[in-house]
């Protein structure tokens, strides 16, 4: 039985590097990707948090499968959107650099 | 017959004349002047039938005709118009409809209907006459027609009408009115041709001085009204309101209402009437075209003042008889005319515009009207009226005439002269045989020459009732006028017919056309002969012989007894005599044959008075200094600049430049200071703190995420700490 | 029908102006005739009105109410009487003539035309409505038209003479709202046969708690009483807020002048016989001398103004001031009169107040006419400058005869309709105020020397041959003052028809 703290350090370390990620690369599919790691990680947690909060209590509820499957779909469509946004800046700009999206800078 | 309507119908047909004319008929100069003779025929028919009806033996002395209308709603009841006739409407009306006639035939004639129209005419001023090349190819000077030809017409038209008004209403509110529309006329018709300044003055100064008159007489009649309730003769002149205003005492100097009232409606009869001190207008109305004056002299405007004074006689009078001491009113009367008469004679005695000396002696004579009013000669200032209304309009369409003969000599000889002066006449008795006639006529009616003339019947009448009734004064005055009305009339007649021409066109001066010497026959027949109705029966020799049919009808219209009459004194007689006949030899013997450029003897003899005379003693000069510049001056300077301008306007001004100043001085202090300022500090400094806060928009995403991260991971702390 | 005929008079011409808009611009002449036409239709409904008015039972006719403000107690009340009436008949007689007159504006004539007939409208409110409110609403709708017409079609000096016309008036209406709140507040209605039932009577008990400010029951009717008689003063306009009315009168195009002097002053004194009269009979009564000083003061001032003046608009102007001081000075003789109990003192102030009303339509008339030939006489010649004339009669002898016609009736020639009302006028005024009347008697000498200095500067003279290309009045022209002239001679000669109706309506005054 592996307890619930090693699932927790898992997420954790996906989440940190997706952070990294997204705060150091300078592609922005990078940096989207660096985005779902964190979506990701934050599934991880629902889950397993859902699992040993009811599956081992024997309570009977789905939502934390629910909540999961919901994140993902938001995930895609973000990274749907996400990536059209990037081709979009591409095909204008020629460069996906994120850096050099500074339109509203202030 | 019908006579109430009948007499309802008189005034209208001169009305009618003038609508028409002045609506359709105004271009063709025959149809209207056809119009309006008709119209005056009309109403002068009316007017004899109505006439001999009321001295008929069904007549007014059986029964006064009186007939109203409601006219004003007055709260609960009505103010009534209406007409009536009674003896003294009857003879006015006698005279009113003859001289109207005759005027209106007379200025066919005299504006020259039939001859062309001349070049140089234009409205407003009097034909010049026309050039014309006669068959030798000679270019001769006509007379040419009155280029208002018709205009005049309708106006004289009018003032018939608003005569008639005034003489056969039976209150003292249409009298007015017909009192009023007169002023309108003469105005009118003095100013006719008004492109003369000298005509618009006397136009203006004839409406504006009666109308002194006026204003007082509108005071009059509201307090009458006031006081009776009604304007109707009948009611306000009945016993018991006669006695109620003789008793009643008025808030002014202690005078009864009835010589308050009397006092206010005199100052209209003084203004109309020409009497001192507002005659000044009536010899400047000579301005207007000759009919005009003869109208205003003798048919209407000055008759209606005497018409006036003898309608309220019974209120003048109140509460005096015979032999007692005079009522205000009375005496007032009896100064003013009796002064008026001698006065004005003394002018007329130095005025050489022959026009001018004939409205100086009606001024004299409307003075003895008003005198023989203040001394209850009654039925002698009705007689005076009517012998007066006759021969002063003879002597006006006579002088007319002359001047129109004159006129035709100037345009033969061409030269400069002024037609109306008297020193550029002489012998016209030869070149204009029937005007000489009948002016004679009428100056000797004038003079009072005894026994044939209306003049003198009348006039005796007054001097013996001055002299019968006490007032010694009132006679020696109007004696001494008499003689000089003798004087200066001969005067007169010699210098424009006697003697020999002192000029060129005098010397071709012309007869005038039937149209214009008509009339004068007519008027010198009554001239002479209305005198006749008149003689008293106390008159030595003829008196009682032929009946004294005037002073029967006429006596009976005054309640209070008459003096007088029952008792001839032969003195009054023996001074007529002498002064008519005394003044009339004198006028021939120092004027029978004055030669060309001689000067008036009464220059040299009179001296520095002669001056005065003939400057009138200044008064138009007083008038002008006391009264027109003041008033000019208050209405100028007081009341439109300083009052209206400068006081009210001035602080009107004041108040908007107060206001502004303020304005400006918040906005500068408060405005702009404290609250523009401070918003403008608090915009400064939201927009400082933005511009130092900008650099934190990097604009790149990643900074964003470390910021959303730090202060999550900041805000986590916190939370973790303050939970714990 | 026969409670809406007044709806139907007062909004037609606001009604068509808005019909108006929606003509094209360039169309000038669809444009005066559609006005001139609509104009007309008031005024055939006001005589159905005046033909179908029973004199016998007298009183408020016609009558109809709609609520509009319920919950403060005012609703558009309407309904005439013998004098409301008259000034409705005057109003729908004056609009259709100005506008005639104006058929020579040619710039912005859409706005012209409408804003004349919105003036009509409001000043038609004021003599129809019954309630205090929508009076005075009424009487704020009709201040702007005229403002404007002044300040956009008016003379030299328009901003300064429009600036000054709406400042006074303004000035005046603001006591007469704040009064009319006063005494809607105190009998809480602002229906005026309401008030004038309840408010004269009102004691102090009872009343406190409605009254604001803790005054006393005098002071709020002094109050009230001396913002009425300011704001209406200043309209007629009495001596000494007369100022503005040479400004306006002489800077308004020609037609602004007409209904200027011929309706809108009438409604100050319409005011005073309305309101100040009925709600107020015992401050009226104690005041009545100040008022006939005032307006002794009008006439002789007026008449010495005009006779000082160079300009013939301003010389028309001032004699305004000149008559309307007549109409207040019979309506002084009419206040002073209340509860003599001297029945020779209340025909007296009958008299007095019936001349009052009368002149007023006679002034209407008079003025308009006046006003009317001196544009006449500016459109050809395009100065108003008195010695700049001279000799016109004989050049223009129909105008020029026209004119002698119309000042005539202004200065009250008996045979023509300002004698009537002006001797009515003196006849109950010298009862009850001797010396004013006689001192008035100086202002009505002054009248005709003014009136004559007129005429003589103007039509008399030599020809002058400045002016010898001038061109006859035109059919148009005549058109506008026919009709007035008739009336004044009409009046003049036969003034029974029209002084029965006033005479049934002054005596239920007393």
């Amino acid at each position: 039985m592996v307890s619930l703290s090693w699932y927790l350090i898992l997420a954790a370390a996906l989440f940190l590097i997706g952070v990294y990620g997204v705060i150091v690369r300078r592609n922005s599919i990078a940096i989207l990707m660096g985005v779902e790691l964190m979506l990701n990680a934050v599934n991880i947690n629902i889950l397993a948090f859902w699992h040993y909060h009811t599956q081992l209590n024997g309570v009977v509820n789905v939502s934390g499968m629910v909540f999961a499957a919901i994140v993902i779909i938001a995930a895609a469509a973000e990274a749907a959107v996400g990536l059209a946004l990037i081709i979009s800046v591409f095909r204008r700009k020629n460069s996906i650099v994120a850096a050099e999206m500074n339109v509203l800078k202030g | 017959m019908n006579y109430e309507v009948l007499t309802w119908l008189i005034p209208l047909p001169p009305l009618a004349a003038f609508f028409l004319i002045v609506l359709i008929t105004n271009k063709s100069n025959k149809i209207s002047h056809s119009l309006a003779i008709f119209s005056a025929g009309l109403s002068w028919l009316a007017g004899m039938i109505v006439f001999i009806w009321a001295i008929g033996p069904q007549g007014v002395h059986q029964q006064i005709l009186s007939s109203s209308i409601n006219w004003l709603p007055t709260a609960q009841s009505f103010l009534k118009i209406g007409v009536q006739i009674d003896a003294l409407t009857a003879v006015s009306l006698f005279f009113v409809a003859w001289t109207v006639l005759m005027i209106f035939i007379y200025s066919v004639g005299y504006h020259n209907f039939g001859s062309p129209k001349g070049e140089h005419d234009q409205p407003g001023l009097p034909p010049h006459g026309s050039t014309e090349l006669d068959p030798d190819g000679k270019t001769i000077i006509q007379m040419s027609i009155e280029p208002m030809y018709a205009r005049f017409f309708a106006f004289i038209s009018l003032f018939a009408f608003a005569m008639y008004v005034l003489v056969l209403s039976n209150n003292l509110l249409t009298l007015y009115i017909g009192w009023e529309i007169m002023g309108l006329c003469s105005y009118l018709l003095i100013g006719f041709w008004y492109a003369k300044p000298s005509a618009r003055a006397a136009a203006m100064k004839a409406f504006l001085t009666t109308r002194v008159g006026d204003v007082f007489m509108l005071l009059g009649l509201a307090s009458l009204y006031t006081l009776t309730g009604s304007l109707q003769y009948e009611v306000i002149f009945s016993h018991e309101v006669l006695s109620q205003l003789v008793n009643s005492l008025s808030p002014v100097l202690g005078l009864s209402w009835a010589s308050l009232i009397g006092l206010l409606i005199f100052i209209g009869v003084v203004g109309k009437s020409s009497q001192f001190p507002l005659h000044v207008w009536l010899p400047d109305a000579m301005e207007g075209p000759t009919p005009v004056s003869a109208m205003i002299h003798a048919a209407t405007m000055v008759s209606a003042g005497v018409y006036l004074g003898l309608r309220f006689f019974p209120i003048i009078s109140a509460g005096w008889e015979g032999g007692l001491a005079l009522t205000p009113v009375m005496f007032v009367m009896a100064l003013i005319g009796s002064f008026t008469a001698l006065f004005a004679a003394t002018i007329a005695i130095a005025q050489n515009d022959i026009k001018r000396v004939l409205a100086y002696s009606t001024i004299s004579q409307l003075g003895y009207m008003i005198a023989a009013i203040g001394i209850g000669a009654y039925s002698a200032a009705v007689f005076h009226l009517i012998t007066h209304a006759f021969f002063k309009a003879l002597l006006f369409l006579g002088s007319g005439s002359v001047i129109h003969g004159m006129e035709h000599g100037v345009h033969h000889s061409g030269e400069h002269i002024d037609t109306q002066d008297m020193f550029n006449m002489g012998g016209l008795r030869k070149t204009m045989p029937r005007t000489f006639i009948t002016f004679l006529a009428g100056g000797l009616a004038l003079s009072g020459f005894p026994l044939i003339t209306a003049g003198f019947w009348s006039k005796d009448e007054i001097l013996s009732g001055a002299f019968n009734g006490g007032f010694n004064l009132v006679f020696i005055i109007l004696a001494v006028s008499a003689l000089l009305t003798a004087f200066y009339t001969m005067r007169q007649l010699s210098l424009v017919f006697l003697g020999k021409p002192r000029s060129e066109a005098a010397k071709h001066a012309h007869e005038t056309p039937w149209t214009m010497t008509l009339p004068l026959g007519v008027l010198a027949l009554f001239a002479i002969a209305a005198g006749w109705a008149g003689i008293p029966e106390s008159f030595p020799l003829i008196g009682g012989k032929i009946p004294n049919w005037f002073g029967e009808f006429i006596g009976p219209m005054i309640h209070n007894s008459e003096h007088g009459a029952e008792h001839h004194s032969l003195v009054p007689l023996f001074t007529s005599l002498v002064v008519s006949l005394g003044g009339l030899s004198l006028g021939y013997l120092v004027y029978r044959s004055i030669n060309k450029d001689e000067r008036d003897p009464m220059e040299w003899s009179l001296g520095g008075v002669y001056k005065v005379l003939a400057h009138k003693y200044y008064i138009d000069e007083f008038y002008d200094w006391a009264f027109i510049r003041p008033s000019r001056w208050i209405a100028d300077k007081v009341v439109y600049f300083w009052l209206d301008l400068r006081i009210i306007d001035g602080s009107l001004h004041a108040i908007s430049n107060f206001s502004l100043w303020l304005g400006t001085l918040l906005r500068k202090k408060f405005d702009s200071a404290v609250i523009n300022r401070g918003g403008d500090a608090l915009a400064s400094s939201a927009r400082k703190a933005g511009s130092e806060m900008r650099v934190m928009q990097s604009g790149r995403v990643q900074d964003y995420m470390i910021l959303a991260l730090a202060l999550i991971l900041v805000g986590g702390l916190l939370v973790v700490l303050i939970l714990l | 029908m026969q409670n809406s005929i007044l709806w139907y008079i007062l909004l037609i011409p606001s009604f068509s102006a808005i019909l108006l808009l929606f003509l094209p611009e360039s169309n000038k002449k669809a444009i005066r005739y559609f006005a001139f036409s609509t104009s007309l239709i008031p005024f055939l409904l006001t005589l159905i009105v005046w033909f179908g008015y029973n004199q016998e039972a007298g009183g408020y006719q016609y009558q109809s109410s709609v609520a509009w403000f319920e919950a403060i107690g005012s609703s558009f009340h309407f309904g005439v009487d013998g004098i409301s009436l008259l000034m409705v008949l005057l109003t729908t007689l004056l609009t259709p003539l100005s506008i005639l007159a104006s058929y020579r504006i040619e710039e912005k004539i859409k706005a012209y035309m409408a804003l004349f007939l919105f003036l009509e409208t409001g000043v038609l409110g004021v003599f129809i409505s019954l309630d205090l409110l929508v009076f005075f609403l009424f009487w704020e709708i009709g201040l702007v038209p005229m403002y404007f017409l002044i300040s956009q079609w008016g003379g030299a000096k328009r901003n300064y003479a429009s600036l000054k016309f709406i400042l006074f008036t303004m000035g005046g209406s603001l006591g007469l709202l704040l009064s009319i709140q006063l005494i809607g507040v105190t009998v809480n209605s602002f229906d005026l046969i309401k008030i004038s039932e309840v408010w004269p009577a009102l004691t102090q008990s009872g009343l406190q708690a409605k009254i604001p400010l803790n005054l006393s029951l005098e002071s709020i009717k002094a109050i009230a009483f001396w913002a009425f008689v300011v704001a209406f003063a200043i309209k007629v306009p009495v001596w000494p807020f007369h100022t503005w009315l040479p400004d306006a009168h002489t800077e308004a195009p020609t037609a602004g002048s007409m209904i200027l002097a011929g309706v809108l002053l009438k409604l100050g004194a319409y005011g005073f016989i309305r309101l100040v009269l009925p709600l107020f009979p015992v401050e009226a009564k104690q005041f009545s001398g100040i008022l006939a000083g005032l307006a002794t003061a009008a006439i002789i001032f007026g008449a010495l103004s005009a006779f000082a003046q160079k300009d013939l608009k301003r010389l028309v102007a001032y004699s305004s001031i000149n008559h309307m001081g007549f109409v207040i000075l019979g309506i002084a003789a009419a206040a002073a009169a209340y509860q003599t109990g001297n029945s020779a003192i209340t025909e007296s102030a009958t008299i007095a107040l019936n001349g009052s009303i009368l002149q007023m339509f006679n002034h209407g008339l008079s003025a308009a006419g006046m006003f009317f030939l001196v544009g006449v006489i500016y459109d050809r010649t395009h100065t108003r400058q008195l010695e700049d004339f001279g000799g016109i009669w004989a050049i223009l002898p129909v105008y020029g005869s026209i004119f002698v016609f119309t000042s005539m009736a202004s200065l009250g020639l008996p045979g023509l309709n300002g004698f009537v009302s002006e001797f009515l006028i003196v006849r109950g005024a010298w009862h009850i105020f001797p010396l004013a009347t006689a001192l008035s008697m100086i202002g009505l000498f002054f009248t005709g020397v003014y009136i004559l200095k007129a005429i003589g500067l103007l039509l008399q003279g030599p020809r002058n041959k400045r002016w010898l290309p001038l061109s006859e009045i035109n059919r148009r022209e005549v058109w506008v003052i026919a009709p007035l002239m008739v009336l004044m001679l009409v009046i003049g000669i036969w003034p029974t028809w029209i002084l029965e109706i006033i005479n049934n309506a002054v005596n239920m005054f007393f």
